[in-house]
């Protein structure tokens, strides 16, 4: 059956048009709005402000994966880093969780070491842990970004390492 | 991410993605309800079933970085998904959590969606996504916005 324009816009799945009117309307808005938040954040216990920055971490994982090239060298690494500090005060203790010394975490956070297969089978068993109660948390993610990350740094280097590479390497014309 | 066929409860997969330059001159107002052209200077994502290009619903959005938030400015369904005899369901929440994660991946514990609907559809909103209400605005922060997008992953 069909419906005319009013019926339909009083339907809740219609849509929304939220466009503010005004530049005077958009700032009340925002200063009553901030008020508001600020005084629930107030009220917002640890465990959820540990959650939400857990989740950001893996959206921000999310869209380095789909991107297709990226210029930092070091995203792994530094999601490595942001996932530890969320959930523990000292490094050195996920060091001790995960059965590595302070020494080895330390040289791969700060890119002076590749990370071990024993490392991240590690990372993703806790992180596996530590997802389980706020939200999905795929089992190849560390894996993906680690791998994703070695071919962008071969892509971002390539002008450095071609040259050397193209004298050692023949091809003869087959077809 | 995934909306229900109503009619036979089959579930189909979708993608959401930025609104291209062509697919405006399909974007007509008598199956999309607003002038959407209006809306190409801002963010614009479409909704639809992977494997097809048939666009099911769309969204546009104004980031407000300085205040850690993400504003709704236009949200709709294609009109043959409103109403008691439509096909799909999950189609706003689905468009919803998709700004939601955009906001947590942007502000993280700060982030927060907001929107300004007309009262009978606010009620609704408040009901269905937990939304906040600040005088005429509704909003969605932490952890209510994590569960939305949750419950839409």
């Amino acid at each position: 059956m069909s419906m005319n324009k009013q019926e339909i816009e009083e339907l809740p799945e219609y849509g929304v048009d939220s466009r503010y009117k005004s530049q005077e309307e958009r700032k009340t808005d925002s200063v009553a709005l901030m008020e508001a938040r600020l005084e629930r954040m107030k009220n917002l216990p640890k465990e959820q402000m540990v959650r939400a920055k857990l989740v950001q971490l893996k959206l921000k994982m999310e869209e380095f994966l789909n991107k297709s090239f990226s210029y930092s060298n070091n995203y792994f690494t530094e999601y490595v880093a942001a996932y530890i500090d969320t959930l523990y005060s000292k490094r050195s203790e996920f060091a001790n969780d995960i059965s590595v010394t302070p020494v080895y975490l330390s040289q791969v956070i700060n890119n002076h070491r590749e990370p071990s297969q024993e490392f991240i089978f590690k990372l993703m068993v806790h992180s596996q842990k530590a997802f389980s109660k706020v939200s999905t948390f795929s089992e190849e993610m560390w894996y993906n970004v680690y791998f994703k990350q070695v071919v962008n740094n071969a892509l971002n280097t390539e002008d450095e390492w071609r040259p050397e590479i193209e004298k050692q390497v023949k091809f003869k014309e087959l077809i | 991410m995934n909306i229900v066929e109503l009619s036979t409860g089959k579930v189909f997969d979708i993608d959401i993605s930025s609104v291209k330059k062509e697919d405006y001159k399909s974007l007509y107002k008598s199956r999309y309800y607003f002038d959407w052209k209006q809306e190409a200077l801002f963010e614009v994502y479409k909704l639809t079933v992977i494997g097809s290009t048939d666009i099911l619903g769309l969204i546009s959005l104004e980031r407000f970085p300085d205040e850690w938030r993400i504003h709704i400015r236009l949200l709709t369904l294609s009109r043959e998904n409103v109403g008691k005899d439509k096909r799909f369901e999950r189609i706003a929440g689905n468009l919803l959590a998709f700004a939601a994660k955009i906001a947590v991946r942007e502000y993280g514990v700060l982030a927060c969606v907001s929107l300004r609907p007309k009262t009978q559809i606010a009620k609704n909103y408040m009901n269905k996504y937990k939304m906040n209400i600040t005088g005429m605005t509704l909003s969605l922060e932490v952890p209510e916005i994590l569960n939305l997008i949750n419950e839409y992953e």
